[in-house]
C-alpha cells in the first residue's frame, strides 16, 4: 500500500475521533452545488422567498450536499475509496453561511469478508450544539501488513 | 449508580444505534475513558418493546439495560418509566396528540411515572406550554439536563425546576452509540430493574449529572 497516506486499520481504536472539521456552506457554494446537481434555480436552497413559502426560515443546504460534505470529511481522512456505507438522519435544516462542525467517532472495528472495517458515528453540528445531521458510516481501511 | 435515563436504539425510527453498539460504547467509556456508567434506559419513541429481552446482553457486558418509552403529547415529549401492560391498555402509546395530564395521571395509576423530556426545548418543550398558561397537576419531576439540547434549552429547564420546585433527571437522548452517557442521573440506591427505578424516582433522591463533570471527579 505504498500510496496510502491515511490511517491503517491497526492504528484505530474504539473511541478515536475524526475532526471536528469546521466549514461554512456559503450561498455561492450552495448555488454552485445546485447548478452541478441540475436542480433548477431559484429553489428553496437558494431563494429566501421560496424557502419561506416552504415554511423554512431561510434557504437551506440541500440534504444531498450535507451528505457530500460528510462523505468528503471521511474520505479526506481515510482515502477516496474507503467509504462503504453512510446512513444519515436529517434532524434539522442546515443553514447557509454559518459554521458547520463535522466529526466522527469510531464505535466498532471488525474484519469481514477479507476487509478491515471500522464503524463510526458521524455528525454535523452547529456552533450552539444543534445536531443537524447524524448517522453512521462504515469505512474500509488497509492493514499495515498488506 | 449512574444511569442514562434517555436513549434510543434502532427500535426508534430516528436512531442509528443498536443496543449491542451501546453496550460496547459503555465499555469504551469505562475502559478507555475511566468513566463510571452503570446502565441506561431505552426510551423508544411512541412505543414500548414488550417483546425485547436484553438480559443476556446486559449480563455479558455487566451493564444494566432497562426499557421505557418516550411518548408524544400535545404538550411535548414525555418519558415514561415503569410502562406495563395495564398502562399500554389504557393509553395508546402511539397517539401523538394525547393529553400530557392524562398520561401523568394514568402512569401513576399503573405504578409508572411520567417525566417530561427536554422541557426547555424551543418550540416544543413543556416550558412553552406553561408559558401559555397550561398547568400539570401531579407533575414532580422533569428532565433537567438533556444531551441533545441546544444552547439555552437546559438553562430553561433549570429555571423551570427552580420556579416550580421540580426534581430533575439527566439523560443523553442518544440516537448514536457515542452519545450514550453524556448526561446521566445519579442515584444513591442500588437499582436492578424498572420497578426499582420507578421507586427511586418516587423517593426523589437523585441528581442529574454531566459525564464530563463526574469524569473530573473520579
Amino acid at each position: 500500500m505504498p500510496d496510502h497516506n491515511g490511517p491503517f486499520f491497526e492504528d484505530i481504536d474504539l473511541g478515536d475521533e475524526i475532526g471536528p472539521i469546521e466549514l461554512v456552506a456559503t450561498d455561492d457554494n450552495v448555488a454552485n452545488f445546485c447548478a452541478l446537481w441540475g436542480n433548477p434555480m431559484p429553489n428553496r436552497f437558494t431563494s429566501q422567498e421560496i424557502a419561506e413559502k416552504s415554511g423554512l426560515p431561510g434557504p437551506i443546504v440541500p440534504g444531498v450536499m450535507s451528505m457530500a460534505i460528510m462523505s468528503q470529511a471521511l474520505t479526506d481522512w481515510a482515502g477516496p475509496e474507503a467509504l462503504k456505507d453512510l446512513d444519515l438522519v436529517f434532524r434539522q435544516p442546515v443553514p447557509h453561511n454559518k459554521p458547520l462542525l463535522v466529526s466522527a467517532t469510531i464505535t466498532d472495528t471488525r474484519e469481514e469478508d477479507g476487509e478491515n472495517l471500522i464503524e463510526c458515528d458521524v455528525l454535523m453540528m452547529g456552533e450552539a450544539g444543534e445536531r443537524y445531521v447524524g448517522g453512521t458510516a462504515i469505512i474500509a481501511l488497509p492493514s499495515n501488513s498488506e | 449508580m449512574y444511569i442514562d435515563l434517555h436513549s434510543h436504539s434502532v427500535s426508534s425510527d430516528d436512531s442509528r444505534a443498536t443496543v449491542e453498539q451501546y453496550v460496547k460504547w459503555v465499555q469504551v467509556l469505562r475502559d478507555k475513558r475511566g468513566c463510571t456508567i452503570d446502565g441506561f434506559v431505552l426510551t423508544e419513541h411512541r412505543k414500548f418493546d414488550f417483546d425485547k429481552d436484553y438480559s443476556q446482553l446486559a449480563a455479558e457486558y455487566n451493564v444494566l439495560i432497562m426499557k421505557a418509552s418516550e411518548l408524544d403529547t400535545r404538550c411535548g415529549h414525555v418519558l415514561v418509566y415503569g410502562v406495563n401492560e395495564g398502562l399500554a391498555k389504557d393509553i395508546d402509546l402511539g397517539d401523538v396528540k394525547m393529553d400530557a395530564r392524562e398520561l401523568i395521571k394514568a402512569a401513576r395509576h399503573h405504578g409508572a411515572i411520567a417525566v417530561p423530556a427536554h422541557p426547555g426545548r424551543f418550540g416544543i418543550g413543556l416550558v412553552e406550554y406553561m408559558e401559555q398558561g397550561e398547568t400539570f397537576p401531579g407533575l414532580d419531576i422533569v428532565e433537567r439536563i438533556n444531551g441533545g439540547s441546544r444552547a439555552g434549552e437546559n438553562e430553561r429547564a433549570d429555571t423551570l425546576c427552580r420556579d416550580h420546585s421540580y426534581l430533575g433527571t439527566g439523560g443523553s437522548d442518544a440516537h448514536l452509540a457515542s452519545h450514550l452517557g453524556t448526561c446521566m442521573t445519579s442515584f444513591p440506591t442500588d437499582i436492578k430493574n424498572e420497578r426499582q427505578l420507578v421507586d427511586a424516582l418516587l423517593a426523589g433522591d437523585f441528581t442529574p449529572v454531566w459525564l464530563k463533570d463526574i469524569q473530573q471527579n473520579n
